[in-house]
């Protein structure tokens, strides 16, 4: 099938971007998107042209690397699908592809599709972990979880941190991401002892990274690969609340 | 208390307090829904209602100040936000659209889309309202010395007021069709057993309260009605009311019609 | 005596890692964040090492060439974790685990490490259910474990198909607890391109900025490798994108030694490729021959749709030629039958794929106990092939997996260059020459959390290193990054006409056809040659687009190629010297008339470990020989 791709070209963080249209002939229905991007790639260095830079690593949609807006949705139409895992099928003859990188403030585009996504990490280290040194760790069978709070704990901790939660908000809000690691800590005895300072820390942080706020309107869980709840926002808005509330400090 | 002004400066606290505040205004709207709803049974029900409430002198001001309260704090609360998360993203999108399954038009006239929008046309319309009904502004000549119902009856008569009645209980009722469900996902009252009635809670309610106020324009239009002269002193103004005829000719007849009525 | 010192201490196996603990030197807890450790790469391992060593004390500087520490590979693993727990109450034990993995390694390892890493299973589930990983459970409550292929135990714990990431998400949190504590730092999107070795010890690295271009150069006492394995060689393999061998190159030009490069893992459940823009390989976790066949034609090119090929007519080849084990036979075996049809002709699809064939089990479990078990699998497989493998059988072949080779280390996981640490996939230690399924993770595991932490502090201690501190400033830095600068330089200014893809590719291919499942001296021979020129053209020929002063894709992948160029040529010498047959190398003069593997354990029975000599200068083959005190050398037959 022949394709027209319109992708957005920025050399760096400060230089102004802007959308370059691309012809390309002979695109086979069994490539994935990435492939496509691969043909593209080989085509513009065959023809003295910079190549588009985009992040991707495990091509298997686990990694969380992928980070394409595909006409206007996170990750191309297909839901619980990582950019890596869509395929050209999708597409038909003639189609025209409007390719974005992330957009937020907290997420600056590096070159091209590639965003910076280190605010994630910063997140995760207001309290995105459980205080246990190596080493110390009771028996692993100590510690009883009903099978009902491990499958919910599971669910939340399935979130490969790509970012298409926040690339999806009208908001640009993080909510999704910060909730999926509260909720898998909050539902987990291990995470009990820090619970309060969790929940406080990590939202302090998200606030501070300039990410915006929840309206609820869900195009979050739509967008989300792993297929991450929202209830998991109410349980972070839960835990958060009473811990304001409750905390000592 | 840094603790406090931190929370609230929290984008969960934030938006934990627009629920809170949201909630109150709407426990707010469903008393002067019912309150409203005497006029049907008739006037003098309606009439008593309302000198009785109002013969509560602190009560009514300790609520007019709460009220001003919650409302200043709901707006303030959601326009800083709104401004908060329209700038945690510079660039727009050259194309966006939405995954969620029953939304397949690029930036659907959704009201989660727009609580800004229908929460401040809402104001406008509040505004009005107060201008009418509290401080008799618009039409202070046509209303001075009525009872509260015909004082009701009179004001939404207006063709104006009539429609900025209906456009406003109708934006109010699309601003709590989100509102009024999200609500229970930010105060965290969500659990699968739940989620249907709160996920349909908010479209009912909003509907219900919605389509409530708008009834009372029109029944003001619709209803038979002669409303009492303003001014007892000039008589001459309407003349000797023939309340027999006056009250068979609804106030949607063609003006024509009215003229020719005895006067 | 060989060169290669092992290290490994005496007394009986059971009790040589608590001796050995017990004579290792220690650092005192308030001298620790005198030290500055250097680990590269943050996955299993490298997560793990980097974060204990922070909480011990020391100062860890954690590189990653990804845009965070969470995504190393490890990520991608499914299927689970081994650990010799007895929870399910089968009658396991140290010794149980201990004993399949040096079986299942075709007795190509080292008995000691394989016994320690056995005995610290067990603290490694311990460690991770405490960071909260959330484990597959009972409706008690405790945990769950299944049973993987190698074994007649239920010894492996599992997170759904997710288990790898689920432990890697644990040893990333643990590692930004230390980040916030200010104890270890993250260089993301930073590749290690060069060691720095002063005085004969690892002191430093040099790293390239990817975002930024700039050349770095960072100063430690002590370097630990944690970077993976070279599958990429193969150019298609279920290995990420960006998976690289430069990091253990870098080393072993600078003095380290690469142990059995030609053990590498064939898995036989992925799925084929297909097209010429194929860019990578997906695996079908092992479990699915449970309750899938194995098939294809009888007849040599059968082009009818597989629904149309009466049973009469499928050659069931597995079931056929290992009545006993039938399609559970182990990887190695299954990747080994599956080209040998293919190559013969009875190839489906492209003529690269045989048919994993879930009819009976339909028929007899019913679709609802099938999906239960596989249903993500068949949803991924529908995913990526448009195929309702409900109805129409899978269509699957091998693919490059896991490499059992790596940097030669010690016992304690110390290379032949001091200070120098090796750890995870990196290393060639604990599989031998064949890995069994869910070992992998324990490897990495074990190393990162429970082995390098020790052994690491001996070495400071020991090499009194709070007395020979350096800065980045030591000439020996200087050197260094101008060798990078100067490589760097060289790819940019070539400007052929060639992208770096099509190199790959072809020396993927070559290193397919020569160095893959089946291997002669010939064709090790052509592959020799092959390689040596392709990377003289690519040198001379390839385009690298871009400047070094920024975000530039095809110069990181140009040097990653450039080391697999070179690296390539090793495997092939080495599987060329390894005269025998066994796990994942095997040679086709090396066989019973059945066409089984042979091993030769009379002259084989050791660790191949290369010293570089220079560039186009044949490398010098060590040996460390392999003792087997406490398990008995047997021939694996599946028959």
């Amino acid at each position: 099938m022949k394709l027209t791709l319109h992708i957005w070209r920025q050399p760096n963080t400060e230089a102004d971007g802007e959308f370059k249209t691309y012809e390309l002939p002979d695109v086979s229905e069994h490539m994935s998107f990435l492939e496509m991007l691969d043909v593209l790639n080989e085509k513009l260095i065959s023809e003295g042209q910079e190549p588009v830079a985009f992040d991707h690593d495990c091509r298997e949609g686990i990694c969380g690397t992928c980070s394409l807006m595909i006409n206007g949705q996170a990750h191309g139409p297909d839901r619980e699908t990582t950019a890596c895992q869509l395929h050209m099928r999708r597409f038909k003859d003639g189609d025209e592809i409007w390719i974005e990188p992330w957009r937020a403030k907290a997420f600056p585009v590096i070159k091209d599709l590639v965003v910076n996504r280190s605010a994630f990490d910063r997140i995760m280290q207001a309290g995105g972990y459980v205080s246990v040194n190596t080493g110390n760790a009771p028996d692993a069978n100590s510690t009883i979880v009903p099978k009902q709070n491990a499958d919910l704990a599971f669910d939340a901790a399935t979130c490969i941190g790509c970012g298409a939660c926040v690339a999806a908000c009208k908001n640009a809000s993080a909510m999704l991401f910060l909730s999926a690691k509260v909720s898998q800590l909050a539902l987990l005895p291990q995470g009990q002892p820090e619970r309060k300072s969790r929940a406080i820390n990590m939202l302090k942080q998200m606030d501070e990274e300039g990410f915006g706020n929840c309206t609820n309107t869900n195009e979050c869980e739509a967008a989300c690969p792993a297929g991450i709840s929202v209830e998991n926002i109410a349980r972070l808005n839960r835990q958060y609340v009473s811990a304001v509330l409750t905390s000592r400090d | 208390m840094s603790w406090v002004t931190n929370a609230i400066k929290s984008s969960i606290g934030r938006k934990f307090l627009v629920a809170c505040t949201g909630l109150l205004l709407c426990g707010f709207l469903v008393a002067h829904l019912i309150g409203n709803l005497l006029m049907y049974i008739g006037p003098e029900v309606y009439n008593n209602y309302a000198h009785t409430l109002h013969s509560q002198e602190y009560l009514i001001k300790i609520a007019e100040v709460g009220l001003l309260v919650l409302f200043i704090a709901h707006l303030w609360l959601a326009i800083e936000a709104s401004g908060r998360n329209r700038a945690a993203r510079q660039t727009r999108y050259a194309v966006k659209k939405s995954k969620l399954p029953n939304r397949k038009i690029p930036f659907a006239i959704t009201p989660e889309n727009y609580m800004l929008v229908s929460g401040i046309i809402v104001l406008i319309f509040l505004c009005i309202h107060l201008g009418d009904f509290t401080f008799n502004l618009t039409m202070p000549e046509k209303i001075e010395g009525l009872e509260p119902y015909d004082k009701a009856i009179v004001i939404m008569r207006s063709p104006i007021s009539a429609i900025a009645y209906v456009i406003g209980s109708l934006l109010l009722m699309w601003h709590l069709w989100h509102g009024a469900t999200s609500m229970f996902q930010t105060l965290g009252l969500r659990h699968p057993k739940y989620d249907g009635l709160t996920q349909n809670f908010g479209p009912v309610f909003a509907t219900i309260i919605g389509l409530g106020f708008a009834t009372f324009p029109i029944y003001a239009w619709l209803v038979p009605y002669n409303p009492p002269a303003p001014n007892p002193d000039a008589p001459e103004a309407h003349g000797e009311p023939d309340s027999h005829s006056m009250n068979t000719i609804p106030a949607w007849q063609p003006a024509s019609d009215r003229n020719e009525l005895p006067g | 005596m060989s060169v290669l010192q092992s290290n490994v201490p005496d007394g009986p196996l059971s009790e040589k890692w608590t001796r050995h603990k017990n004579n290792l030197k220690l650092i005192a807890p308030n001298n620790k964040r005198k030290y500055n450790i250097i680990v590269v790469g943050t996955g299993l391992a490298g997560g793990a090492a980097a974060a204990s060593l922070a909480e011990m004390g020391y100062n860890v500087k954690a590189f990653c060439y990804q845009d965070s520490a969470r995504r190393a590979h490890s990520i991608a693993a499914q299927g689970g974790i081994n650990a010799a727990k007895n929870y399910p109450n089968d009658g396991d034990s140290v010794w149980r685990l201990f004993y399949d993995t040096i079986k299942g390694g075709d007795y190509r390892a080292r008995e000691a490490n394989v016994y320690r890493l056995a005995e610290v299973s067990a603290n490694i589930i311990d460690q991770c259910v405490a960071q909260g990983v959330p484990f597959a459970r009972e409706y008690g409550g405790l945990l769950a474990n299944r049973t993987f292929g190698g074994a007649q135990v239920s010894r492996t714990f599992y997170a759904r198909g997710q288990t790898g990431q689920q432990l890697l998400l644990g040893a990333y949190s643990a590692l930004m607890r230390q980040v916030a504590k200010g104890k270890a730092q993250i260089f993301s999107r930073q590749e290690m391109l060069d060691l720095v070795m002063v005085d004969g010890m690892a002191r430093g690295i040099i790293t390239r900025n990817m975002v930024t271009g700039e050349i770095e150069r960072h100063a430690g006492d002590a370097v630990l490798l944690c970077t993976g394995g070279y599958g990429n060689v193969y150019y298609l393999s279920t290995n990420a994108m960006g998976c690289n061998v430069t990091a253990t190159w870098r080393c072993y030009k600078r003095g380290a030694y690469y142990a059995n490069p030609c053990f590498t893992q064939i898995h036989p459940t992925c799925i084929p490729v297909s097209g010429d823009y194929q860019s990578k390989l997906t695996l079908m976790s092992e479990s699915l021959r449970n309750d899938g066949r194995v098939w294809v034609p009888k007849k040599v090119d059968d082009n009818r749709p597989p629904s149309q090929i009466p049973e009469e007519d499928r050659d069931y080849y597995l079931e056929r030629r290992y009545p006993a084990f039938g399609n559970m036979v182990p990887r190695d075996v299954a990747s080994r039958a599956a080209k040998e049809r293919c190559d013969a002709g009875y190839g489906v699809g492209e003529g690269k794929a045989v048919y994993l064939d879930f009819k009976r089990a339909i028929e007899e479990q019913g679709e609802k106990a099938i999906e239960a078990k596989y249903g993500n699998l068949f949803h991924m497989y529908k995913k990526i092939t448009n195929e309702n493998p409900y109805e129409t059988p899978m269509k699957i072949y091998p693919a490059v997996h896991y490499t059992m080779g790596g940097l030669w280390v010690d016992y304690n996981l110390e290379s032949t260059l001091k200070g120098l640490f090796v750890l995870g996939e990196a290393n060639f230690s604990d599989h031998g020459a064949n890995r069994l399924g869910a070992s992998a993770l324990m490897q990495g595991l074990a190393d990162g959390y429970f082995v390098a932490p020790y052994t690491v502090g001996n070495h400071l201690a020991a090499n009194d290193l709070e007395r020979k501190k350096i800065d980045t400033k030591n000439p020996a830095f200087d050197a260094v990054e101008q060798d990078v600068r100067g490589r760097i330089d060289t790819l940019l200014s070539i400007k052929g006409r060639r992208s770096v893809d099509s190199f790959h590719r072809e020396l993927g291919l070559t290193m397919w056809d020569f160095c893959g499942m089946a291997r002669s001296a010939d064709g090790l021979r052509q592959a020799i040659e092959k390689i040596q020129t392709i990377r003289h053209e690519f040198w001379e020929n390839v385009h690298v687009t871009g400047t070094g002063q920024e975000l530039n894709q095809e110069l990181e992948k140009a040097g990653r190629v450039a080391d697999f160029l070179e690296f390539g040529e090793l495997l092939a010498r080495d599987a060329l010297a390894r005269e025998e047959s066994c796990g994942g190398h095997f040679r086709e003069e090396h066989q019973t008339a059945e066409n089984e593997a042979r091993r030769d354990d009379e002259n084989f029975a050791h660790v191949a470990a290369w010293e570089y000599q220079g560039d186009d200068v044949e490398p010098v083959r060590h040996k460390e020989e392999l003792e087997f005190e406490n398990v008995q050398l047997t021939q694996r037959s599946y028959k």
